[in-house]
């Protein structure tokens, strides 16, 4: 059909590559957001407690993370660390590897820069709370604590949820950058597979594919916990 | 002896500045148990800062208040203000709900959460509540479903469910069309017949003159005149009061 040739799909040596690497792709996209929603929360949580310099190193965290495309963090955190010095030798072959392995490399500048996006969103969550509702729920003898917890927290949370799904969604597609620090995910199996057999356009067409698959569910199951939170009078709620 | 008279509420001296600007410059103010007492006063004179000052919502620079036991000045955490917040329950201009929660959970939440009462007990309180302000039927509506009027009374409701000895009202009508004012004072000349003491801001003055014991007007961050409604609408003494009083009667 249109002259497209997915012969090669048929050799288990190829189904083999591109499982395994849509399975790291999986792999890594969940790790980065949940590490990337867990600094978001540490961060928006350290920004409520008033210290300035708490303050100072969160927004200089924020600022370094959100502000230097991912590639260039994984190629820091993967070759320049290893240039400075920081390897370890294998007590076997007395070889020097990398401190952090690619996926790891990987891994954490996706979090860094997931979680530098999730301070942002969650901060300005927590900020949409209207000062009087949280006036009235200290007039009920909430505490800060309490306040925060029945009151501020589910309310910000409902209001970043679609902040949180652009987020999310970007994250798993910037994973496909890990591919030039040659972690095995799915960009990688896919340049493997066609410099073998030279079908480019089958190959990313079928990538495309599988990102618009799976990119989609992870937006429509967001969407739907949004609906599901949604109360009445406001956002997806009618 | 923490109280220098015996009224439920005692205000003394209080002074309050805002960043360069003196808000409250003086206010004494005492309000006795089962008394209702209405805040009149133009626009900024510092009404909403007076009642905030009473359950601490916000700290005061100089003076002395006291609610009952409670030195409110001198408390000085969030948490040590809560046997006072238990004690003075607040209803707002704006409502302020919980709009997560439906009104039933708004009204149970904070003597569930805070209180730590039993729910059962509490899902009982609030269903009665409801009926009191006349709301039997919309316990599972979230406020964005409610009207305004209705949304007022489950604030009154949340606030009576933590039984309260005092309710201020924060110009609790300002925000609500002609028809359904008349739902919410309806509840409060309730309240306030029942015994509940209550310190009011309000545009109403009809409704001030009926109900309150005794009205306050204040202007520019002072009370300028205190007296039972009637001697205070009908032969004020003091002209700046005669002339808010010109102006919006
Ligand atoms: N949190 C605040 N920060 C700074 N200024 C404030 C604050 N709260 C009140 N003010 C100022 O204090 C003054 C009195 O405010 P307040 O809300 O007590 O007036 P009010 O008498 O209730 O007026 P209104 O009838 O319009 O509600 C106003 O000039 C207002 O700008
Ligand atoms: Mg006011």
């Amino acid at each position: 059909m249109f002259g497209l040739d997915y012969s090669w799909l048929g050799d288990p040596v190829y189904q083999r590559w591109l499982v395994d690497g849509v399975w790291v792709t999986l792999q890594l996209a969940l790790v980065s957001s949940l590490a990337a929603v867990a600094i978001g929360l540490v961060g928006a949580l350290g920004q409520t407690l008033r210290l300035w310099w708490l303050d100072a190193c969160i927004e200089l965290f924020v600022e370094i993370f959100r502000n230097t495309p991912p590639l260039l963090q994984m190629l820091f955190f993967y070759f320049t660390l290893t240039q400075i010095g920081f390897t370890v030798t294998d007590p076997v072959t007395g070889l020097q590897h990398p401190l952090l392995s690619a996926f790891v490399s990987a891994a954490i500048s996706l979090s860094l820069f997931g979680g530098a996006l999730c301070i942002e969103a969650f901060r300005s969550g927590l900020d949409a709370v209207p000062k009087a509702t949280l006036e009235a729920a200290r007039s009920l003898g909430y505490t800060r604590l309490g306040l925060f917890r029945r009151v501020q927290a589910p309310i910000a949370a409902r209001v970043c949820l679609p902040s949180l799904t652009n987020i999310l969604t970007n994250l798993f597609k910037t994973t496909s950058q890990a591919s030039v620090i040659t972690v095995p995910e799915l960009m990688y199996a896919a340049g493997q597979v066609y410099s073998d057999t030279f079908r480019t356009l089958e190959m990313m067409l079928m990538v495309l594919l599988v990102y618009v698959t799976l990119v989609s569910l992870l937006a429509w199951a967001l969407t739907l916990a949004e609906r599901l939170l949604a109360y009445p009078g406001y956002g997806k709620g009618f | 002896m923490t109280a220098r008279n015996q009224s439920l509420i005692e205000l003394d001296g209080i002074r309050k500045s805002f960043g360069g600007n003196e808000v409250l410059k003086g206010i004494s103010l005492n309000v006795a148990k089962g008394e209702a007492v209405c805040i009149i006063g133009p626009s900024g004179s510092g009404k909403s800062t007076i009642l905030r000052c009473i359950n601490g919502l916000i700290p005061i620079d100089e003076g002395f208040v006291r609610v009952g036991k409670h030195r409110v000045h001198e408390i000085r955490h969030e948490r040590g203000m809560r046997p006072l917040r238990r004690q003075v329950a607040m209803v707002f201009q704006q409502y302020n709900l919980f709009p997560h929660r439906t009104a039933l959970e708004n009204v149970m939440m904070a003597p569930v959460q805070v209180l730590k009462h039993d729910p059962g007990e509490v899902r009982e309180r609030a269903i009665a509540l409801m009926a009191k302000v006349r709301l039997a039927g919309k316990e599972s509506s979230y406020p964005g479903e409610l009207s305004g009027g209705q949304q007022q009374r489950v604030a009154i409701a949340r606030a009576l469910a933590m039984q309260p000895e005092i309710i201020l009202f924060d110009e609790v009508t300002a925000a609500l069309d002609p028809e359904t004012v008349k739902d919410v004072l309806t509840t409060i000349r309730e309240l306030v017949e029942e015994g509940m003491t209550c310190l009011l801001v309000t545009h109403e003055m009809r409704f001030a003159r009926e109900v309150a014991d005794r009205v306050c007007f204040t202007d520019h961050g002072l009370i300028v005149e205190s007296a039972p409604p009637a001697a205070l609408f009908d032969t004020p003494q003091d002209p700046r009061t005669r002339e808010f009083l010109s102006q919006v009667l």
